[in-house]
């Protein structure tokens, strides 16, 4: 089954393209992340599936059926900012929401729990800090105890520590098997927590489908040794290798993914006559992948 | 709907600027009308004759229109509040919370049009309770139901005030907005069209058909209707306007609220 089913969704605001023609599948139980900079379409996105947008063209489906309140009430969602009744307690919040979804409001104290507001449940929601009312909005997501959760920037606001506490319950919700859909635009978060990834940019789809596979698409190990022009001569010929790059002072070999092994780059190297002196297993990294995609 | 109102009431029962507002509004129901009663008697006492002219407003059976008639001034106070409770929501973007959460829009703008119908149902008893008061007030006024349709024209004309005023908020989304639209169209605007209408273009009664106009036609001034609202039409026909005015605030409400993004 698939959770969300997004099918050529359109929505343009005047001349202005905020998501064009895109389409993609969130399979359940994967952590999926919708990552773009800013302005490329995120929170349009997942405002269209929410029901707060209205689609110029395109459908989505929830749980594969026509999407409808019913699908959102089973649903955690997070959207943007967190949206609460300034002149109510946390608490008195929780309550709302766990009102509309029709569950979860036996889950009010264990979830205020779960994001450390406990001790200000009773404070009025006006005198939060931001990251104290982003940390109430996931709090409010939690109740119920939804298998699906949709966070757009959901450590907005948050500390370092509140960072680390969101990814550790993103990773604990994944593990118990729940489906996370994220939107971000900060890279490491993603490549932390998601298994899949879709890439948007100016409101269009570059690429979709699992992290691995989309954000390092080759191997890359780095080598380094006393006579570099005689390693460089050397590993011209080196089995397995794609291609050999010399980059400043360190020189790349590129393997198809999952291919690359170090024992043997190493043996070679020895057996040819060359002492390494740095030998390391580089997947690309996210950022330069991310620009490579959203660049060109 | 009851679930619906359930919500409803646990967004406004910690909201402090409701209930302050809300007892203003009843205690400006009883001071208003206990200042026209007070008047009254001072004129009536000093100058016997002007009985003549004003009748006995606050006795029965002509009391349940002149509490109605003077506690119409104060419907900018629960329009105002209505305006308050739906710019808050735009606002916190509570709203849009909602709907995530699990409403329909249909369900976000008809609870909000339940719960006006609800506080202008309180309101009418609340004028109800004064108008009994006064009339027991007045020396040789003994009770009588004769006029009592009154209080359907009271229940009518708040309900016609908050919803358009909620129609307003719905339409601006910005409390400033919706409020000074809401006081220069209603104290000043709309009786310039209607003069103009009925007396300059002489096309009577057409100006006593607008939004708020035909609800104040409905529940005249208790002494000399026959002199402001000339040739006004009966109180049958003002009462299928008014209703035409309550389904169209709704209709529009929820075309807007349910086909644009929010």
């Amino acid at each position: 089954m698939s959770v969300l089913t997004v099918e050529n969704l359109s929505k343009s605001y005047g001349r202005i393209h905020a998501l064009n023609n895109v389409s993609f599948t969130v399979p359940e139980g994967s952590v999926f992340g919708i990552l773009g900079p800013n302005g490329s379409g995120k929170t349009t996105m997942l405002g269209t599936i929410m029901d707060i947008l209205k689609p110029t063209s395109g459908s989505y489906k929830l749980f594969d059926e026509a999407p409808s309140e019913l699908q959102r009430r089973k649903i955690g969602t997070l959207l943007e900012t967190p949206n609460f009744y300034h002149y109510l307690s946390g608490e008195k919040n929780l309550e709302i929401a766990a009102e509309i979804k029709q569950h979860g409001k036996e889950d009010i104290q264990k979830v205020l729990e779960v994001v450390d507001l406990s001790r200000r449940k009773d404070s009025k929601f006006s005198t939060y800090s931001l990251g104290m009312k982003q940390r109430l909005a996931i709090a409010s997501c939690l109740l119920g105890n939804p298998n699906v959760l949709v966070f757009d920037e959901p450590t907005n606001g948050l500390d370092p520590v509140g960072i680390a506490e969101i990814r550790d319950l993103m990773k604990n919700l994944s593990g118990q098997g729940k489906t996370i859909i994220m939107a971000s635009h900060l890279l490491d978060e993603v490549e932390k927590v998601c298994t899949h990834v879709a890439i948007l940019r100016r409101g269009e789809l570059i690429t979709s489908g699992n992290v691995n596979e989309i954000l390092s698409n080759e191997d890359m190990v780095e080598v380094g040794a006393k006579d570099s022009e005689k390693l460089m001569q050397v590993l011209q010929d080196l089995p397995a290798a794609t291609r050999v790059s010399k980059e400043g002072g360190t020189i790349k070999i590129f393997f198809p993914i999952g291919t690359a092994n170090l024992e043997d780059v190493n043996s070679y190297c020895f057996t040819n006559g060359v002492i390494l002196n740095h030998l390391i297993l580089k997947k690309k990294s996210l950022e330069a992948r991310f620009f490579e995609l959203t660049n060109n | 709907m009851l679930h619906l109102l359930k919500i409803e009431w646990l967004k406004v029962k910690n909201y402090k600027a409701f209930w302050i507002f809300t007892i203003l509004y009843f205690f400006a129901i009883l001071g208003i009308n206990y200042t026209g009663y007070y008047v009254n008697e001072l004129t009536t006492e000093s100058l016997p004759q002007s009985q003549l002219l004003l009748g006995t407003p606050y006795a029965f059976p002509k009391v349940w229109q002149t509490v109605g008639w003077m506690s119409s001034w104060l419907l900018y106070f629960p329009g105002i509040l209505f305006i308050m409770l739906l710019t808050n929501e735009f606002n916190f973007k509570t709203h849009r919370q909602n709907i995530i959460d699990g409403w329909t829009r249909k369900q976000f703008i008809s609870v909000k049009f339940v719960f006006a119908f609800l506080f202008a149902i309180v309101a009418t008893l609340f004028n109800f309770l004064v108008a009994l008061l006064f009339g027991f007030l007045t020396t040789g006024s003994s009770f009588s139901f004769s006029g009592m349709e009154n209080i359907l024209y009271i229940f009518i004309q708040t309900f016609a005030y908050i919803t358009f005023a909620m129609f307003l908020a719905i339409l601006f989304r910005r409390s400033g907005a919706a409020i000074a639209v809401f006081f220069l169209y209603g104290l000043i605007f709309e009786w310039l069209i209607t003069v103009l209408i009925n007396f300059k273009m002489e096309l009577s009664p057409i100006g006593y058909f607008l939004p708020l106009q035909v609800t104040d036609v409905m529940l005249p001034i208790p002494f000399g209707k026959s002199v402001i609202y000339k040739s006004a039409p009966d109180e049958w026909t003002l009462v299928l306007g008014s209703l035409v005015y309550l389904a169209g605030y709704y209709f529009f409400a929820l075309k807007k609220f349910t086909k644009e993004d929010l």
